[in-house]
């Protein structure tokens, strides 16, 4: 379905970043692994490759305007276009948030300056590439936490509405030029955020005192997902690899909760 | 994506976006029953499943009588087995001779409830039983971006109906979601079938400034004004997501309204 198709995935050296290029070159598209940790952006690419598509590896910080640029033009230069982009690269806080019951002016900083600008900043270098080719497909991973406000992780959950509103803005302003973009909210994964996520819950929910991690995430599994199961990094890529193919070439500004039916909105 | 063997209802099915949902659903593999008021045009649709290499089968059915709907599921099982799909395409603008009037009538309203709404719960309650016995289905309602918002001019009632239409998919994802049952909605934006040649004619009759026009150039005039992406949409476009939603890539989605309508509605 995506043969031929050349896709970028930031944060895509591990976690739902790398089932998104694992699910994607499936599909046949050759996959641009975009990471900070260089080191498993190399191993990530080359378990990619076990599939029989083109993958290469670059470090990239989304915080950093010129690593993206630079980016833009390596894949450029290797493959002459830009297909797809994910942006999915994205943190809860600054490093050890989890361990404050607060959230502090540092993880407010760094949760606007990844989730947000970091989208901002890898569409100023790719979004040219997919005009002048009048085509491309942008997918956002957002989160369900940004569809509605709650105590547990404000600066989180703010950075992710915002995901949400700026993939609107994005896509009317990219539509023009048959440019595709959409997000995705997944809900309730098991990944080492969530890890950290859970540590939080248990220090602010008298409900979830005392629990391990996994166990405050299977406790919000039974409470709030409908269909009573996690949901896991290969429904997120398999939401991307469908917003990406011609299947969806008259969807754009959406933002799809993959959740189980938690959020209705 | 493919729907080998999959067993797929569509309500609405002899034209128009169901017409597209079927052709679609049949190139992926699926096994089709079309349900429609129109027992020739569901023929004329099962007869193209089949030159796709289909089983199908066509059940004249009108869902706003539970009765109908009951008929249309026990058609279904006797001949396959099993369903697997419901989309609930279904639907109308009004009662008969709707284009014509400015306002709608009391019957207008009547009408697209009647269709539009309860229609979509009749063939619910009546697959129902047979998913929840396998543990195991997947629904597909359509509604419209006339349902994201209300609307001030003579289609009130049918942006009414198809809001409603939404608010019955959250409710019945909820409902069936512990029987691992997925709901899901889909809203198409502008497409050219006979109902929008309905809603063009309804827009040329009631603006002096229009009235030159063909529905056709109505229609064409309204995408270009009010779609970003700057085409129409197509009823195999709607076909494409729901054949998304009734695939095991998206057996975690549920309880969602999906637009498609080339940007432009948000929600």
């Amino acid at each position: 379905m995506l043969n031929d198709r050349l896709a970028v995935i930031t944060g895509a050296a591990t976690g739902i970043g790398r089932a998104i290029g694992m699910i994607l070159a499936s599909e046949g598209a050759d996959i641009v692994i975009a990471d900070l940790d260089e080191e498993a952006a190399n191993r990530t690419a080359g378990e990619i490759g076990e599939k029989g598509v083109e993958t290469m590896a670059i470090v990239a910080d989304v915080r950093n305007p010129r690593t993206l640029k630079k980016m833009a033009d390596a894949v450029r230069d290797r493959f002459g276009k830009i297909d797809i982009l994910v942006n999915n690269a994205g943190v809860a806080g600054a490093p050890g948030w989890y361990e404050h019951p607060e959230s502090r002016e540092e993880d407010w900083l760094a949760c606007y300056e990844v989730n947000l600008k970091g989208i901002v900043h890898t569409v100023s270098a790719v979004a040219p590439v997919m005009k002048e080719q009048r085509r491309g497909k942008i997918v956002n991973i957002a989160s369900i936490a940004g569809r509605e406000g709650r105590p547990a992780l404000p600066h989180y959950s703010a950075s992710k509405a915002a995901v949400i509103n700026y993939t609107q803005s994005l896509a009317l302003e990219l539509a023009p030029f048959n440019v595709n973009v959409n997000a995705v909210c997944p809900g309730l994964l098991w990944t080492p955020m969530w890890e950290q996520v859970g540590q939080r819950y248990a220090q602010i929910n008298p409900s979830y005192e005392g629990l391990e991690s996994r166990e405050v995430f299977d406790r919000m599994i039974a409470d709030i997902i409908p269909l009573g199961r996690e949901q896991t990094p290969g429904d997120i890529g398999d939401c991307v690899a469908f917003l990406v193919s011609d299947d969806a070439e008259n969807i754009t500004g959406q933002a799809i909760n993959v959740d189980g039916g938690a959020f209705l909105r | 994506m493919r729907l080998d063997e999959k067993v797929a209802i569509v309500t609405g099915g002899a034209g128009g976006i169901g017409r597209g949902i079927v052709k679609v659903l049949a190139q992926r593999g699926a096994n089709v029953v079309i349900a429609d008021v129109d027992l020739n045009g569901a023929k004329e649709a099962a007869a193209e499943a089949e030159t796709l290499g289909r089983e199908s089968l066509a059940v004249q059915t009108d869902v706003s009588d539970v009765r109908s709907t009951d008929g249309m599921i026990a058609n279904t099982l006797s001949v396959f087995g099993r369903v697997d799909i419901l989309v609930n395409n279904a639907g109308l603008g009004g009662a008969p001779e709707w284009w014509t009037r400015d306002e709608a009538t009391e019957g207008d309203w009547d009408a697209v409830y009647a269709v539009n709404v309860q229609g979509i719960v009749h063939s619910i309650e009546s697959v129902q039983d047979t998913m929840m016995n396998r543990m195991s289905g997947k629904i597909v309602n359509i509604a419209s971006i006339a349902g994201r918002g209300g609307s001030a001019g003579p289609l009130a009632h049918y942006a009414a109906s198809k809001a409603a239409a939404v608010n019955v998919s959250q409710a019945y994802a909820l409902r069936l979601a512990p029987f691992n049952i997925n709901v899901n909605c889909i809203c198409p934006g502008l497409i050219w079938t006979p109902l929008w040649e309905k809603i063009s004619k309804l827009h040329i009759g009631r603006d002096t400034d229009e009235e030159s026009k063909t529905p056709r150039e109505y229609f064409e005039e309204r995408v270009q004004r009010s779609v970003p992406l700057g085409r129409e949409q197509t009823p195999e476009d709607i076909g494409k997501l729901a054949v998304f939603l009734c695939s095991v890539r998206a057996r975690n989605i549920t309880g969602q309204a999906i637009n498609v309508d080339g940007g432009i509605y948000f929600s």
